[in-house]
């Protein structure tokens, strides 16, 4: 094991690796420029958009630091260029270590034991490439065929085009929480106190518009700590 | 906010269309620039992934999946959005990162849902994540292992087991307190299908389009607005 670390640690991983997560910092650059030379056409101030920027920005900072912990988990076992690879893009963590343990189960041995060689550990690097492709080849081909399904959901009716919207993002959170109530333990501690005091502060910053960006992140930092304490 | 009075075309020509520009041409690169670690190991090592194994994983991947690679875009697709969609699915991390920076970008701009304005203010919420994001990972990169060991064990703990779940709680409150009535409808759904043990991709379909269906029966009958 150690050995394959030593090659998956490489300089030549490393620079191999780098190409993928530069392109993600291509992409939302182009899209930055293109939000400002689209905003007049939609009547958006450049206000707003640094508004909308920063919002994005600070309510990342909780999650961004669960993703960097559970990634030094996760360099232990693929080495850092890889992992860095790996979760600048498409499927998070688990996902990556799943494609990761099937591509040694392919090989018929144990992820990272007995017997995982460089091979074995090519057939893993293969697996979560071809994995997340799967993602990256339909949107990159089909995403904007969406458009016209949603523009013939949507109906023209603009109210509707907004209730449609909310109605899929509670569907979707909707899903995402019901795998944490099954059984009452930390998750769902965080979950359910998470939502409360989500709600109380949107209702206190009903007045002060300048703290509404801080919500989210305080309401998942409340939500965490009193799981902790449960 | 003169909201809708919008010129089509000139939408169409500095949005719509160089968003599908830019957004393919960077996911097939991504997709080819998913495999130079191979050629690394192939060139420098000499190792090649055989292939008949590398075939077998790669069944064993599509069959666990396969299925998310079309549902999640159609069921992300009506909030984030096409710049997003693309965004959201080179980046990763979507619901626990792209969806809530959207929803909150918008939220605090105070755009109208499924306006165009708002499609361009969650796109810069979105885009403000992946910058955060790819700082993280970076730093995790270089000099993780270091700087996790100045994290408390129970600290560290809590935010790896406890930032998602309580994060989609937060993101539920909120989206409920637009839409109370639907609120109860997405946790019955995908709780009932979870309980019958019903596969996780039509679980995630059920959950999303059933509520889209349940808001369009309470539209039509009045019941929201």
């Amino acid at each position: 094991m150690d050995e394959i670390l030593k090659v998956a640690n490489s300089m030549g991983a490393w620079l191999t690796a780098a190409p993928i997560v530069i392109i993600t910092l291509v992409q939302v650059l182009l899209y930055y420029r293109q939000i400002y030379e689209a905003a007049d056409a939609v009547n958006l101030k450049p206000e707003q958009l640094k508004q909308a920027f920063r919002t994005g920005m600070v309510t990342s900072i909780g999650p961004v630091i669960a993703i960097f912990i559970i990634m030094v988990g996760l360099m232990s076992v693929i080495g850092a260029p890889m992992a860095w690879m790996r979760l600048a893009v498409i499927g998070a963590a688990p996902t990556e270590l799943t494609a990761a343990t099937l591509g040694a189960d392919a090989m018929g041995v144990k992820f990272g034991g007995e017997g995982y060689d460089i091979t074995a550990m090519a057939v893993s690097w293969w697996t979560m490439a071809i994995n997340g492709v799967g993602w990256l080849l339909l949107v990159g081909l089909f995403a904007h065929k969406l458009e016209v399904l949603r523009d013939k959901a949507g109906g023209g009716d603009i109210k509707w085009l907004g209730i449609l919207s909310s109605a899929a993002m509670i569907g979707v959170f909707g899903y995402l929480n019901s795998r944490n109530m099954t059984e009452v333990s930390g998750p769902l501690i965080a979950a359910v106190t998470g939502a409360v005091s989500m709600v109380i502060l949107l209702i206190l910053v009903k007045n002060r518009p300048q703290f509404k960006e801080y919500t989210l992140g305080a309401a998942m930092l409340i939500g965490m700590f009193a799981a902790m304490f449960f | 906010m003169a909201n809708e009075q919008i010129n089509e075309q000139k939408y169409n020509e500095v949005w719509m269309k160089p968003v599908i520009r830019i957004g393919m041409i960077t996911m097939l690169i991504a997709c080819l620039l998913s495999f130079p670690p191979l050629i690394y190991l192939y060139v420098v090592h000499g190792v090649l992934p055989p292939f008949a194994q590398s075939m077998t994983a790669w069944v064993l991947v599509a069959s666990v999946f396969g299925a998310f690679y079309i549902v999640e875009p159609i069921s992300y697709y009506p909030i984030l959005g096409l710049a997003g969609t693309y965004i959201s699915f080179l980046s990763g991390n979507i619901s626990n990162l792209r969806l809530p920076c959207s929803a909150m970008a918008q939220e605090v701009v105070g755009v109208q849902e499924g306006t165009k304005q708002a499609e361009i203010i969650g796109t810069m919420g979105i885009v403000g994540s992946v910058i955060v994001n790819l700082i993280g990972v970076t730093l995790a990169a270089f000099v993780g292992t270091w700087l996790l060991g100045l994290f408390p064990k129970f600290v560290a703990d809590a935010f790896r087991q406890y930032t998602a779940p309580a994060i989609f709680g937060a993101v539920f409150g909120q989206f409920s307190m637009r839409q109370p009535k639907l609120a109860p409808f997405a946790l019955a759904i995908p709780l009932g299908l979870l309980y019958i043990k019903a596969p996780i991709w039509l679980v995630i379909l059920a959950a999303v389009f059933g509520t889209i269906a349940i808001a369009r029966v309470f539209y039509k009958m009045k019941l929201i607005h």
